[in-house]
């Protein structure tokens, strides 16, 4: 399919997420063992056949930038396309590098968006795990005509205060977007995952700029309701949201339901990732692991249980990890004990100690630390 | 444009020792280690080394391979000048063409295609060993010697060095003579088929040995004494470091064995000297609740329920619960079903064990004993036995007993 044209926010978003988010961007955050959450985003557009994709940057990006390199992992190293990085200083006219919202940033990027050559355009955020069928969005909003299509899930997980919600006819057409309610009394929640036509697109970015509006969903979508034909593309899959250090963990759990990771990894939509060649993880002759999802390039000599561990995790003999999330480079030393616990990338854990959260409260360590 | 030092990998050969593991794919393209092909390994080496022009010469079954290397992005070798390049054996006027006749006849073949980059120094490679090494220490010795030949040498034990080529060298380390496994070995010091030569003498050597209608067009049997007779000046480099011919399925298996003490054999973990592969896009492994997992390796889309003892496992492999698995090699897509026991075996990419199924033994006294394989593919039907020693190829039916 080559008349899909990419675009996807990456930009700060997390609310809540502590020290997870402080060396990085959100959309750079580590994910299900061995991705980064714009793995996903990134994945499900390529697999729909789009080959070329921009992603808007805005702040600490550095570490997203050393993940999506030149795209070669995602086949977007390309002559033709392929991946372009439209980082802030393109529209430091327009905003002085400062970020106004969804719409300025595209008003930054104007001279990128006139040369797009696809007819279509699907933009997004990075910062969500889903496997997204977009070539199915793209036929919907062809088959129904509609002016925008907005990716929708029926099963809510997000904050209500972070959250925007729709309300539908028997038509199928959006009658009401809610952004930011207290409360979420609707059954859709809006992705904020658009498809539009590129020409479309391009007015409103024009009219938007001359009007100095800068948010797509107050200024664009909530006035035009009635004019524009807003459809939702209800994704019955699994999404994965993150606006706490709580959802991180709860979301990384669910990946230990067979079902979650079905349709998360389905094997015919694969997510891509950065390639690190590490060889296969070694389990030692007194290694117990139950009930756990493990990279590549682990060496497990203690025991792991109900645990997520990311590519190159050390657990050491003797020591015991049960509940926890720990990331690249994590090293765990013998004797030591994780329980309800997120280390970050490169923390260790040195000889004994004993780090206890609770699954409603889990211990988030910062990347680098020593314990 | 000129390049100081070209490899060229010799991958041609069927590896008929392999038996049903070759049957579809040459012998580099073999699965290795959990993660890797056989070619991984020297690919991986150029690249380290800081050779960035390999050419890979194949003729037997060369589709898998082929596709394998693509376009070398996974070893770097995806290169505006020079990279990695696919050398199979083509048509000429007049003559027609033919196939690769021996090792040196397939490099006598490519002289075109060295003389592109009209290299000072060609190093030969097979794709049949498991070793990390610094071809650009090597070659140091080479240029510091002016030798018209550099061969790496191993050293083994004197009942070993029978089964060898084996160098005998002055105190100095130069080869004053060559002895294809001898029966009364005057040295230890054992050919490891890794050669350094200077191009333009190498060049001279192919011509002349092509001319000459009785040579089998070989390195060992003929380039190597031909050069040292001719007196030219040839050094022995002693390795210092793991080496493994993986040419049997004996030594397949023991070398996959090895891999499962990195901290003594190789470090596939050292991030100074990486094994690059082209790895498929699979999530984690996933451990289920009564998995039990010892001295083993596991492979990213694996999903193991069952018990996986002292055994190298690939991706996308599943041992469902009550299954066991001991001292095996499980390639990828391998499926072992509940109840089902493999014991000292290879079982080879998509093959599927079926319930309750029993493939091949812990050793016993019996001169017939031996690692079962399991090729490609295969299915063995539920309470089906596969004996040790055993060399399946094809559908084993339930219950049957092969």
């Amino acid at each position: 399919m080559n008349d899909l044209h990419g675009i996807l926010y990456a930009y700060r978003s997390d609310a809540n997420l502590g020290e997870l988010t402080r060396p990085r961007n959100t959309c750079s955050l580590p994910f299900g063992g061995r991705y980064r959450l714009i793995d996903f985003m990134l994945s499900s557009y390529v697999n729909a056949g789009i080959s070329s994709v921009g992603i808007i940057v805005h702040e600490s990006y550095q570490s997203l930038l050393d993940h999506v390199g030149s795209g070669k992992d995602w086949d977007l190293s390309r002559k033709h396309g392929g991946l372009r990085i439209l980082p802030p200083f393109s529209y430091a006219q327009k905003g002085g590098g400062e970020y106004r919202g969804d719409m300025a940033a595209l008003a930054g990027v104007a001279d990128y968006l006139q040369n797009i050559r696809e007819d279509y355009v699907i933009m997004g955020r990075g910062d969500m795990a889903l496997n997204l069928p977009v070539n199915k969005v793209l036929e919907q909003h062809i088959a129904t005509g509609a002016d925008i299509t907005l990716v929708c899930t029926p099963i809510l997980k997000g904050t209500p205060r972070f959250s925007e919600y729709v309300e539908m006819n028997e038509e199928g057409r959006i009658t009401d977007l809610s952004i930011h309610p207290t409360s979420a009394a609707n059954a859709l929640e809006s992705l904020r995952l658009y498809v539009i036509s590129k020409q479309l697109l391009l007015d409103m970015v024009d009219y938007c700029s001359a009007h100095d509006i800068q948010y797509f969903s107050r200024g664009v979508l909530q006035p035009r309701i009635k004019s524009l034909k807003l459809v939702p593309y209800i994704h019955q899959g699994y999404v994965a949201q993150f606006q706490s250090i709580s959802d991180y963990y709860q979301r990384s759990m669910e990946l230990l339901d067979p079902a979650v990771r079905a349709d998360l990894f389905n094997p015919a939509r694969p997510i891509r990732t950065k390639d690190q060649s590490n060889p296969s993880t070694y389990y030692g002759p007194n290694a117990i692991s139950r009930c756990s999802l493990v990279a590549d390039g682990c060496y497990i000599e203690g025991e792991v249980e109900n645990s997520i561990l990311f590519r190159g995790v050390v657990v050491e003999k003797g020591a015991k990890v049960s509940n926890s999330v720990l990331m690249q480079g994590t090293v765990v030393k013998a004797g030591a004990s994780l329980s309800y616990v997120i280390t970050d990338k490169n923390v260790t854990v040195q000889e004994d100690r004993m780090l206890m959260g609770h699954h409603t409260y889990p211990l988030a360590i910062a990347k680098g630390s020593v314990v | 444009m000129k390049k100081e030092v070209v490899a060229m990998l010799l991958a041609g050969g069927q590896g008929s020792r392999l038996y049903a593991l070759t049957s579809h794919v040459a012998k580099p393209a073999v699965p290795f280690g959990g993660k890797y092909r056989i070619i991984d390994f020297p690919l991986s080496n150029c690249v380290n080394s800081g050779i960035d022009t390999v050419g890979v010469l194949t003729q037997y079954r060369p589709l898998e391979l082929n596709s394998y290397i693509g376009n070398g992005q996974p070893w770097d070798l995806d290169r505006s000048d020079g990279g990695v390049h696919i050398l199979p054996p083509y048509m000429r006027e007049g003559d027609q063409g033919t196939w690769y006749k021996g090792t040196a006849n397939a490099i006598y073949q490519n002289i075109g295609f060295l003389d592109l980059y009209d290299p000072d120094y060609v190093v030969i490679l097979s794709g049949d060993h498991i070793y990390k090494m610094d071809y650009a220490d090597m070659l140091s010795l080479h240029k510091k010697e002016g030798a018209a030949c550099t061969i790496s040498v191993l050293e083994v034990t004197m009942e070993e060095a029978t089964r060898f080529g084996i160098m005998n060298v002055d105190e100095h380390d130069r080869i004053y003579e060559f002895e294809e496994k001898p029966a009364h070995p005057k040295s230890n010091l054992a050919s490891m088929g890794i050669y350094i030569f200077t191009w333009q003498k190498l060049r001279q050597a192919l011509i002349d040995d092509e001319a000459d209608p009785k040579s089998s067009n070989d390195f060992g049997k003929n380039i190597i004494p031909n050069m040292l007779s001719a007196g030219e000046k040839m050094m022995a480099y002693r390795f210092h470091g793991y080496w493994k011919d993986v040419g049997t399925i004996n030594s397949l298996w023991d070398a996959n064995m090895d891999m499962l003490a990195p901290r003594s054999s190789i470090d596939l973990y050292d991030p100074s000297w990486p094994i690059f592969a082209r790895s498929p896009i699979k999530p984690p492994h996933i451990t289920g609740p009564n998995a039990h997992i010892s001295h083993s390796l596991v492979t990213g889309g694996s999903q193991v329920d069952g018990t996986v003892e002292n055994s190298v496992l690939f991706h996308s492999v599943t041992v469902e619960e009550g299954a066991n698995v001991q001292y095996s090699i499980l390639m990828p897509g391998a499926v072992v079903k509940a109840g089902a026991q493999v014991s000292y075996a290879i079982v080879a990419e998509d093959a599927v064990i079926e319930a309750r199924a029993v493939v091949g033994s812990a050793p016993t006294e019996s001169p017939d004993w031996g690692i079962a394989v399991v090729a490609g593919g295969v299915t063995v039907g539920e309470d089906a036995v596969v004996s040790p020693s055993a060399m399946v190829r094809e559908d084993v039916k339930g219950g049957e007993r092969v």
